[in-house]
C-alpha cells in the first residue's frame, strides 16, 4: 500500500512538472503582457522598464528557471496584474468553486442514484419514461439557457430568489446562512441538472445489466427480499462504474464551472482564469492549473482506494 | 411641554438616522488591485476614486476642480505652486499634508511597476514649501499639468512607506468621502461614508460594488432590483429597461474613439496584396477612399443600434484642441472608386484587416462592417478578430497592415491622442507609442510639439487645429469612425448624473 501511494506521488509530480512546463511555455509564446498592463498613455521607456522589473526581458529558459527555484521555495511567483502572490488569487477564489462543485455533486448523487433504481426497476412504467425524459433534457440543454431561464423566472419575473453574487459568506462558505443558501439554490441547481441526467442514467444501466446476473436469480431463487436484493446486492455490484464517472466528473466541474459562474457572477475560479488568459497573467494561469492537476490527481487517488473498499476483488 | 418637544426632536432624529442607507452598483468589471497607483485601467480608477482624493477632480463634464489643492498658482510656465487643503485626515485619522503628496508623487516616479508613470513623466521635483504648500517644477512649459493630477490619488506617507507592494495593494487608505470596509475579489466591494470627509459626509452609508461581467446577469440584476445603478447596460436591453417604469436609462457621449490605422511606412506591407506589389496605403488618395467608402452611418445604426456617434476627428467637442469646422465626409462609395482609379487601383486589391473581439464594444463587427463597405468599392477586406492579448503586441510590432482600434482622450485634451497616435514614432522621445501605421509629417510633429509645451490656451488650440487639419484632413492619417457612447441603468430612487470620464463617482449620487 505505502509502495503504491509513493509510486503515485512520484507520477503525479511528473505530471504536474509536465503541465507547468507546457503551460509557461504557451503564455511565454501568447504575447506581451506588458502590452496590456499599461495604459496607451505609456512611452516606450515605460514599457521596458516594466518589462524588466517583471522579468520578461529574459530568454524563456532563464524564466522557466527562475520560476522552478521559486517553485522549490514554496513561490509559484506574483501575478502581474493583480500584484499579489498567484497561489493566494488562486485560494482566493477556490473555497467559491469547491463549494458550488461539492453541493452540485451531493444533489446529483442524492436525486440521481435513487432515481436511477426506480427507472431500473420497472423500465416500461410511465413514471420510468418521465423520468427518462427528463433525464434526457439535462443532458442537452446547454447550462447557459438552463441558467437564464432560472434568473428569468425566479429572480426578473417571481422575485423570490437573487440572481447574483455570493450573498453571506460565513467560514469560506454560503451554505451556513439563510441569505447564502438563497444565493447558492439557482447555482447549484444549473450545475447539477447535466451530472444528475448522467448520474441516474449510469445507475439505470449498471442496475439492469447486474439484475440479469445469475447471482441475484439465485437470490431470488432462494427467497431474499426483493428490497435485499435490489439496494444490497444489485446496488453495491453497480456502483464500480459509477464512482468512476463521480470521480472524473467531480474533477470536470471543478474544473469548468467557468459558465455557471458567468451567469450567476459566482467568485469562483473559472472567471480568474478566464480573466488572466486574457490578460496574459502567466504566474496566475500557471498556478491554476497546477492546483487543478493536483484536485484530479488527488481525486483518482481517492477513486481508486474507495474501489479496494466497495469490491475485495480489485488489488492494489 | 419642553420635553415632548425634546422627544419629538429625537424622535425626529433618531427616525432619520435609523436607516443606513446603502447605494448598491453592478459593473461590468471590477478593480483588479487597491493599490491607486498600480494598474491604471478604468474599472479599478473608477473604484478607488471613491476613496482616495486627488490635488484636483474632473467634474462630470472633465473640467478641472480643486480637490485636496484648493488654489494653484503658475508663477513661471515650468513652475506650479500648489496650496493644500487644511484639517483634512485620513481615514485612519492621520493627517494630509505636504508630505503625503511629495511622497506619492516620488512613489510612481520611482516604482517600476506603476502604471501611472505617463501622468508624471513631465514632472521633474515635486517640493514641499511648508506644511500645506508644495512646487511642482516640470520639464518644460506644460499645459495639460492639472488635467494629469486627477490621476495622481494621494496616500499617506506614514500609513505606506515600509510597506509592500502586496500589502498597499489590500489596504486603501485615502482621504475620499468611502472608506474600505472589505473586497471579496470577483464578487464585491464594500465601502461605508467617511463621517470626516471635508466636504461633508456622503449621503450613502455604505457603498457597495459588484461585479457583473456578463451583459444579461447585469441586466437582470437592475430589473430585479438587487442593484440600484449599472454601467454599460447592454445594447440590445436598452428598450426593455426603458419600459420597466422603476427604472431611467442614461448615455453619455464618452471619450473613446474607434478608428483604423494602415500601414504608411512599408513600400511592401506585409498583409496586402495588390497588383503594382506596392502598399496602396502610401498614397493619400487610397487613404482617402476608404474614409469615402465606409457607411460609418449604418455601422452606427444597425451594429452600435444607434449608440455611438459618428467621428470627423480625433476628439469629441467636450475635449481641448476640438475643431468644429471639421465635418465627416457623406458616404459616397461612387467617389472613393474613382479615387481609387486615379491612384491606380480600378480593380481595388486585398488587404487584411486586423481587430481585436473583446477590447470595444462589438468590435469585430464593427471589422466586419467596414470590410462590406469596402467590398462595394472593390478593396477586398479579411477581418482577423483576434483577442486583445493577441491583438495589442501584434500592431505594438507593426507586424500588420491594417488595423480597428481605440483611444479615450483621458485627461480632456488633445495632446494625448496627438501625442499618442498622431506624432512620429520616436521611443526616445516618448511619442507616437500607437502610432503602428508609423505616419510621420515633420510639419504636424512641430506643431504637436509646439503646442505641447505653449501655456497660452488660446495659440495652443489653434496649433492643435492645424496639426489635425493637416494630419486628418489634409494626409488622411487615420480614418474615424465613432465615439463610443456610455449607456447607464439606475432605479428612480436615486438621482445619478453620468461622467464623461465613465466613473462612478458616489458622492454626487444622491
Amino acid at each position: 500500500m505505502l509502495k503504491y501511494i509513493l509510486n503515485r506521488l512520484f507520477h503525479s509530480v511528473i505530471v504536474m512538472f509536465v503541465i507547468s512546463f507546457i503551460v509557461f511555455f504557451i503564455m511565454f509564446k501568447a504575447g506581451d503582457p506588458v502590452q496590456l498592463l499599461l495604459p496607451p498613455d505609456a512611452t516606450q521607456q515605460d514599457v521596458i522598464e516594466m518589462r524588466h522589473a517583471l522579468g520578461l526581458d529574459q530568454s524563456f529558459i532563464k524564466q522557466y528557471e527562475a520560476f522552478l527555484k521559486n517553485v522549490a521555495k514554496g513561490n509559484l511567483g506574483t501575478s502581474f496584474v493583480y500584484g499579489q502572490p498567484a497561489l493566494n488569487v488562486v485560494f482566493e477564489r477556490l473555497p467559491a468553486t469547491l463549494e458550488l462543485s461539492i453541493l452540485a455533486m451531493i444533489f446529483s448523487i442524492l436525486f440521481g442514484v435513487p432515481l436511477g433504481i426506480i427507472a431500473s426497476i420497472k423500465p416500461k412504467a410511465w413514471y420510468s419514461k418521465a423520468i427518462m425524459f427528463l433525464s434526457l433534457s439535462g443532458i442537452s440543454v446547454p447550462v447557459f439557457w438552463t441558467g437564464m431561464v432560472l434568473v428569468l423566472v425566479f429572480s426578473v419575473i417571481l422575485g423570490w430568489l437573487p440572481s447574483s453574487g455570493r450573498g453571506t459568506v460565513y467560514l469560506f462558505t454560503s451554505a451556513f446562512t439563510w441569505d447564502g443558501i438563497k444565493h447558492l439554490i439557482m447555482p447549484v441547481l444549473t450545475l447539477s441538472f447535466f451530472q444528475l441526467a448522467l448520474i441516474l442514467r449510469l445507475t439505470r444501466t449498471g442496475m439492469m445489466e447486474v439484475m440479469m446476473q445469475d447471482y441475484i436469480k439465485l437470490a431470488r431463487a432462494k427467497g431474499v427480499p426483493r428490497r435485499v436484493i435490489v439496494y444490497y446486492h444489485a446496488l453495491k455490484n453497480s456502483l464500480i462504474p459509477l464512482i468512476t464517472v463521480i470521480g472524473i466528473q467531480f474533477g470536470q466541474l471543478v474544473a469548468f464551472t467557468i459558465v455557471t459562474e458567468t451567469i450567476f457572477a459566482w467568485p469562483g475560479t473559472g472567471k480568474l482564469i478566464i480573466d488572466s488568459i486574457q490578460n496574459l497573467d502567466r504566474p496566475v494561469v500557471v498556478a491554476y492549473l497546477l492546483v487543478i492537476s493536483f484536485i484530479f490527481v488527488a481525486i483518482n487517488f481517492m477513486v481508486d482506494v474507495l474501489y479496494t473498499f466497495i469490491d475485495p476483488r480489485v488489488r492494489m | 411641554m419642553k420635553k415632548l418637544t425634546v422627544a419629538i426632536a429625537a424622535l425626529a432624529l433618531v427616525g432619520t438616522m435609523g436607516v443606513a442607507k446603502t447605494l448598491r452598483v453592478g459593473l461590468a468589471s471590477g478593480a483588479y488591485t487597491m493599490d491607486p497607483q498600480a494598474f491604471n485601467e478604468t474599472a479599478t480608477n473608477s473604484i478607488l476614486s471613491n476613496i482616495f482624493d486627488t490635488l484636483v477632480r474632473f467634474d462630470e463634464n472633465i473640467k478641472v476642480h480643486p480637490d485636496l489643492a484648493v488654489s494653484w498658482t503658475n508663477p513661471e510656465p515650468t513652475v506650479w505652486i500648489m496650496k493644500l487643503r487644511k484639517g483634512v485626515k485620513f481615514h485612519n485619522g492621520n493627517t494630509f499634508n505636504a508630505d503625503d503628496v511629495v511622497f506619492t508623487f516620488n512613489r510612481i516616479k520611482n516604482w517600476k511597476k506603476s502604471g501611472f508613470k505617463g501622468k508624471v513623466s513631465m514632472i521633474d521635483k515635486v517640493e514641499k514649501i511648508n506644511d500645506y504648500t508644495v512646487k511642482f517644477i516640470t520639464k518644460k512649459a506644460f499645459p495639460v499639468f492639472l488635467r494629469k493630477l486627477t490621476y495622481v490619488d494621494i496616500l499617506d506617507k506614514e500609513t505606506v512607506k515600509g510597506k509592500s507592494d502586496e500589502w498597499i495593494g489590500l489596504h486603501p487608505i485615502g482621504t475620499g468621502p468611502y472608506e474600505f470596509v472589505f473586497w471579496r475579489k470577483g464578487d464585491q466591494i464594500k465601502f461605508k461614508a467617511n463621517p470626516n470627509y471635508w466636504a461633508g459626509k456622503a449621503k450613502f452609508d455604505n457603498l457597495i460594488f459588484r461585479v457583473l461581467s456578463n451583459n444579461a446577469t447585469r441586466t437582470a440584476a437592475i430589473l430585479s432590483g438587487e442593484v440600484d445603478l449599472i454601467n454599460r447596460v447592454p445594447v440590445v436591453d436598452v428598450k426593455r429597461i426603458k419600459n420597466n417604469s422603476k427604472l431611467n436609462t442614461f448615455v453619455k457621449p464618452g471619450l473613446r474613439l474607434i478608428y483604423l490605422q494602415m500601414d504608411q511606412f512599408r513600400k511592401k506591407s506585409p498583409y496586402i496584396k495588390s497588383p503594382t506589389g506596392i502598399n496602396p496605403f502610401l498614397d493619400v488618395r487610397v487613404r482617402r477612399a476608404l474614409y469615402y467608402g465606409i457607411n460609418e452611418d449604418a455601422i452606427v445604426k444597425y451594429i452600435m443600434k444607434s449608440f455611438a456617434v459618428p467621428a470627423a476627428q480625433f476628439s469629441p467637442s467636450v475635449v481641448v484642441g476640438y475643431d468644429p469646422s471639421i465635418k465627416r465626409v457623406k458616404y459616397d462609395p461612387a467617389k472613393a472608386k474613382k479615387l481609387l482609379a486615379e491612384a491606380g487601383y480600378p480593380n481595388g486589391f486585398s488587404v487584411v484587416l486586423d481587430a481585436p473581439n473583446n477590447r470595444y464594444i462589438n468590435d469585430a463587427q464593427i471589422a466586419q462592417a467596414v470590410a462590406s463597405s469596402m467590398a462595394k468599392i472593390g478593396i477586398k477586406v479579411k477581418v482577423n478578430a483576434t483577442p486583445k492579448s493577441t491583438f495589442f503586441p501584434k500592431t505594438a510590432k507593426q507586424d500588420t497592415s491594417f488595423f480597428l482600434i481605440g483611444w479615450a482622450s483621458s485627461d480632456g485634451d488633445g495632446s494625448s491622442i496627438l501625442d499618442g497616435v498622431i506624432h512620429s514614432k520616436d521611443d526616445v522621445r516618448g511619442y507616437g507609442r500607437y502610432n503602428n501605421g508609423k505616419y510621420s509629417n515633420p510639419k504636424v510633429d512641430k506643431l504637436i510639439e509646439e503646442s505641447d509645451a505653449n501655456m497660452n490656451p488660446t495659440s495652443r488650440v489653434k496649433e492643435m487645429r492645424e496639426a489635425q487639419q493637416i494630419a486628418l484632413v489634409q494626409d488622411q492619417n487615420i480614418i474615424p469612425l465613432h465615439f463610443q457612447v456610455d449607456i447607464y441603468a439606475s432605479s428612480k430612487k436615486i438621482k445619478f448624473t453620468p461622467r464623461t470620464d465613465s466613473r462612478i463617482w458616489a458622492y454626487d449620487i444622491r
